[in-house]
């Protein structure tokens, strides 16, 4: 390529240069950097240093390499440039292309391309360490659930059979306050499993009918009780245009009002305390219910208020109120779920008042009575039934057998494992077996299927089972019926229930 | 005896290239992340433990995402190539072997380096065990921000090359 230096058939911004195979310039027009004539090309800028790799592999054709966007720089100043090298056997020709300010403009767009690509990146890392973080304390949680639920439920169990006994006043003294602190740490472990639960997003709603009215009287009642105890006035208010029966999640809705109660109730030293439920708005089958739960209690001061929700919270150390700093948060995160708002204002020394919005559904046709619980007897075909506890825990053994023992109905035999049951119910009939899901060997559900699957044996295959763990959970009631069993019993568990689910499958059972 | 060589940093964008490049050539380093557009080239000359100087001219080159988007004029005469991937970002490595292969195959005669990046933001234990349960092959760990293991990974190299 023939270069004329006086023309000016080229732009301002670009430049030629003229280079020997030894990288000498030859000929330079010096628009863009001042190179000078008789200088190495090398010297000018690195990026030249691949001449030597291009004249190195030369062959014979005259060849054309396009370098884009290579940044330049001479005295501080840098220049953005498309460079093309071209190479014969005589000479190499560079011609410089300037488009800095083209390539700032493209420089700006990918700037923002790629820091938005990089925040993103960023956000999804952050996002999956909290869950990562999230599903380590959940896990955490139940598994310290799991291990602290089934000594509890020996402590609970002994505490009452220790209470029915002959004990002096500082005996039962000493026995009231381990049951006091064991049904405290129950009540811990309860939070913290529905806190993680609810965080998890583990926590289905429920919706079903149920009677509204009823839940709000069982509140009366039971803080009433309390409320003479602590010789401060309980009242409630239920507007009488609330329908009777109300459709919801009952259980949650009891949890929120039980734990906003609670709190009042913690919090409340002299004064009174009052629950009034207002309908706000009914529309259709839909209705909106304000629950106000007011208190003539410490109060919070104003800068708490915001983090009152938080869980641990507490501000009352000084006031050695004994509670988990969960109920709160258990409240709010339960408002959360079933759409519904939460408020609380408060003034120190004065009281707090919490209010909460929740919405409902009601039937617009009447309905007949609640369902009561049916009341079940032992069959009068035998005097005493053998029982199978299939249980590896030594103390839940001992409080089983104390506790059916004492009845005077039934024999227990004790199964340390899935495939010790099975073997004793193939020598001997038994007319109900409770079952540990987890132990070693064969597991309670393992168990469970290899029971009702491989027997033609009626009396084994058709025994009734009660699952028996420390795991609570709908997902564990229904892992236990899918395995087979015919109910479930979460530990701690209450004697009385114990008892009427034997009773019940049972009777059931001789009804066939 | 002079020696010069070309080396090309590669690999997706925000990997730290740019950072590598810096802490290298002028020992600085900023938190800022600059997108670099084309390619910067610097030199730096290295005293060799034989007495030898070697120029080594560094392509800072723009990220792509697909090892072939690479312009193929920035990859002449090379050298070395270092690939950097970002270990706090799976997808910088996820398709590694493949853009290995590619090199490799295209430019069999280049040398061809994995560093993983940004060392200071995982914990170097886990990180090792991740790549050792996933075959995950690399030949340095760097911190631009901390300056490790970086000074090393480049004397080492400039050994190699030259040898």
């Amino acid at each position: 390529m023939e270069y004329q230096e006086d023309t000016l058939l080229f732009s301002e911004k670009t430049q030629f240069i003229l280079v020997t195979v030894e990288g000498i310039i030859k000929k330079t027009d010096a628009k863009l950097f001042d190179w000078k004539v008789g200088g190495s090309i090398y010297d000018c800028h690195p990026f030249f240093e691949i001449l030597k790799s291009l004249i190195d592999s030369f062959e014979k054709e005259e060849t054309t390499y396009n370098f884009p966007c290579i940044h330049l720089e001479e005295n501080n100043t840098e220049k953005i440039c498309d460079i093309t090298i071209i190479i014969n056997t005589q000479e190499i020709t560079v011609i410089l292309f300037e488009y800095t300010s083209k390539y700032r403009e493209l420089n700006k767009i990918a700037q923002q391309r790629n820091e938005s690509v990089l925040k993103a990146k960023e956000l999804e890392l952050k996002n999956k360490y909290l869950l990562d973080k999230e599903e380590f304390k959940n896990n955490f949680i139940t598994n310290i659930n799991h291990e602290v639920r089934t000594p509890l439920t020996s402590i609970l169990g002994f505490v009452e059979i220790l209470e029915k006994t002959k004990l002096n006043f500082e005996q039962e003294e000493l026995a009231r306050i381990i049951k006091r602190q064991s049904i405290h740490l129950n009540a811990l472990i309860d939070d913290m499993v529905d806190i993680s639960k609810i965080e998890s997003g583990k926590i289905q709603i429920v919706d079903q009918r149920f009677l509204f009215v009823n839940l709000i009287k069982g509140f009366d009642e039971t803080y009433s009780k309390l409320a003479e105890k602590k010789e401060i006035e309980f009242s409630t208010y239920i507007d009488p245009n609330i329908q009777e029966y109300l459709i919801g999640d009952r259980t949650r809705v009891y949890q929120i009002l039980n734990n906003l109660l609670g709190n009042a109730f913690k919090f409340t030293e002299e004064g009174s305390i009052h629950l009034s439920v207002t309908k706000n708005y009914q529309r259709t089958n839909k209705l909106s219910i304000n629950f106000k739960i007011e208190d003539t209690g410490f109060g919070i001061q104003a800068e708490n208020l915001e983090r009152i929700f938080d869980r641990f919270t507490r501000f009352n150390e000084d006031k050695q109120i004994s509670g988990t700093g969960l109920g709160l948060a258990i409240a709010k995160n339960l408002v959360n779920l079933l759409n519904g708002e939460i408020k609380v204002t408060s003034q120190p020394e004065k009281g707090t008042t919490f209010e909460v919005k929740l919405p409902f559904k009601f039937e617009v046709t009447k309905t007949t009575s609640q369902k009561k619980k049916k009341k079940y007897t032992l069959p009068e075909t035998k005097k005493k039934f053998r029982i199978l506890l299939v249980e590896d825990e030594e103390a839940t053994q001992y409080l089983v057998m104390k506790i059916l023992i004492s009845q005077g109905n039934f024999f227990i035999d004790v199964a340390l494992n899935g495939e010790q049951a099975i073997n004793y119910l193939e020598r001997r009939n038994y007319d109900l077996v409770l079952m540990d899901l987890k132990m070693s060997k064969i597991d309670g559900y393992q168990a469970t299927r290899m029971i009702r699957n491989n027997y033609g044996d009626k009396i084994i295959s058709e025994i009734p089972i009660i699952g028996f763990t420390a795991k609570i959970g709908e997902k564990e009631r229904d892992k236990c019926l899918r395995a087979g069993m015919d109910d479930f019993i979460a530990k701690p568990f209450e004697q009385e229930d114990l008892l009427y689910k034997i009773t019940k499958q049972i009777a059931k059972k001789a009804a066939v | 005896m002079k020696l010069s060589k070309k080396v090309v940093l590669l690999g997706h964008f925000g990997v730290g290239k740019t950072s590598l490049f810096r802490r290298f050539m002028d020992n600085e380093f900023s938190e800022d992340y600059k997108v670099t557009l084309g390619v910067q080239i610097k030199k730096k000359v290295i005293e060799m433990p034989d007495g030898r100087e070697l120029s080594m001219i560094i392509w800072d080159t723009e990220g792509h995402t697909n090892i072939e988007d690479t312009r193929k004029s920035y990859l002449l005469g090379s050298h070395a190539f270092i690939y950097v991937f970002d270990l706090t970002r799976t997808d910088t490595y996820q398709d590694l072997s493949k853009d290995i292969d590619y090199l490799t195959k295209n430019y069999p005669k280049v040398k061809t380096k994995i560093i993983g990046n940004k060392l200071d933001l995982v914990n170097e234990k886990d990180i090792l065990q991740l790549f050792k349960d996933k075959q995950i092959q690399f030949d340095c760990l760097t911190s631009a921000k901390t300056n490790k293991n970086v000074q090393n990974f480049f004397s080492d190299l400039a050994k190699e090359i030259t040898s």
